[in-house]
């Protein structure tokens, strides 16, 4: 199955990189999505097809716990699986995302195999959260 | 904390950061020489700084000729360096510098919370001179294969 990723991420460095490292490892990507900021992120939520979102923190205009915030409020968008890639690596930060609902936390600087780890990870349960958002997307107005 | 504490952390970042991301070794000079002596002016020198708070406030800086920015990127996004553009390059410095000072906290004590601010362009040495007016500062002069850049931190 063919999966569209949201990167999430202020620098446009970082986004090649993890598209870059997710297509090595060999996942079926059906679109590559992109956001610099969770703002951003939010709009493309409502317009695309998401079914895994790689986020930073730290980013201007709403960082990358506000955005899993934001998508919690939303039945449907609650249910996409959220990988942080951040710089942060207090105890507090890894908890705080984690409890917010982020299925994964890789550090940058970060060896390929942990994304590819991650994804495994998340996409085998992908089959049954895509399942719960195709009964939470259908009759829904965007 | 003082400067010499964050910049230890630094190092040891700078070395992960440079290693895992950027395919590149980083050596480090004891000489005792001077940040002008390591960078010259007369090279058009790029770089980033970031503000952190928490524990401790101050902020953090790397800096670099062009050419060596160009060798950085060129490995970061495998690409040629003929390829480079202005804002792939800028991007670059500033990301390597979120992902030293991250890093570089999160080995320092991770029950604390440090919280980076978002890295901006600086352009000289002059831009590092200035900075460095506080009372605590480190400096790191970087080797990497015959290229030189240099960080540090400044402590408020």
């Amino acid at each position: 199955m063919a999966v569209n990723v949201l990167i999430v991420d202020d620098s446009l460095s970082m986004r090649a990189i993890i598209k870059k490292t997710i297509k090595v490892a060999g996942f079926e990507v059906g679109k590559f999505l992109e956001a610099e900021d969770g703002k951003k992120a939010m709009r493309v939520l409502v317009d695309e097809w998401v079914d895994i979102l790689l986020t930073d923190i730290n980013m201007p205009n709403m960082n990358g716990i506000e955005l899993i915030g934001e998508m919690k409020k939303d039945e449907v968008l609650s249910l996409i699986p959220v990988v942080m890639v951040t710089t942060e690596g207090s105890e507090k930060r890894i908890k705080e995302a984690m409890e917010m609902g982020a299925k994964g936390y890789i550090m940058k600087p970060f060896l390929p195999e942990e994304i590819k780890e991650a994804l495994s990870t998340i996409l085998g349960e992908a089959e049954y959260v895509r399942r719960d958002l195709d009964k939470g997307y259908e009759g829904r107005d965007f | 904390m003082c400067a010499e504490t964050l910049t230890k952390a630094m190092k040891a970042a700078i070395s992960d950061v440079l290693e895992t991301m950027f395919f590149m070794t980083a050596q480090f000079d004891e000489t005792g020489r001077t940040l002008k002596e390591w960078l010259s002016d007369k090279q058009l020198l790029f770089g980033a700084s970031m503000r952190f708070s928490g524990p401790s406030s101050g902020l953090l800086w790397l800096i670099a000729p062009v050419s060596t920015l160009d060798d950085i990127t060129a490995n970061f996004l495998g690409i040629g360096k003929e390829e480079i553009n202005d804002e792939q390059r800028s991007d670059t410095v500033k990301e390597a510098l979120n992902m030293i000072g991250g890093h570089g906290f999160s080995m320092l004590d991770r029950k604390d919370t440090f919280a980076l601010g978002i890295p901006y362009l600086v352009e000289g040495l002059k831009a590092i001179e200035d900075m460095r007016g506080a009372s605590s500062v480190g400096t790191i002069l970087i080797d990497i294969g015959n290229n030189h850049l240099a960080a540090g931190a400044v402590v408020d």
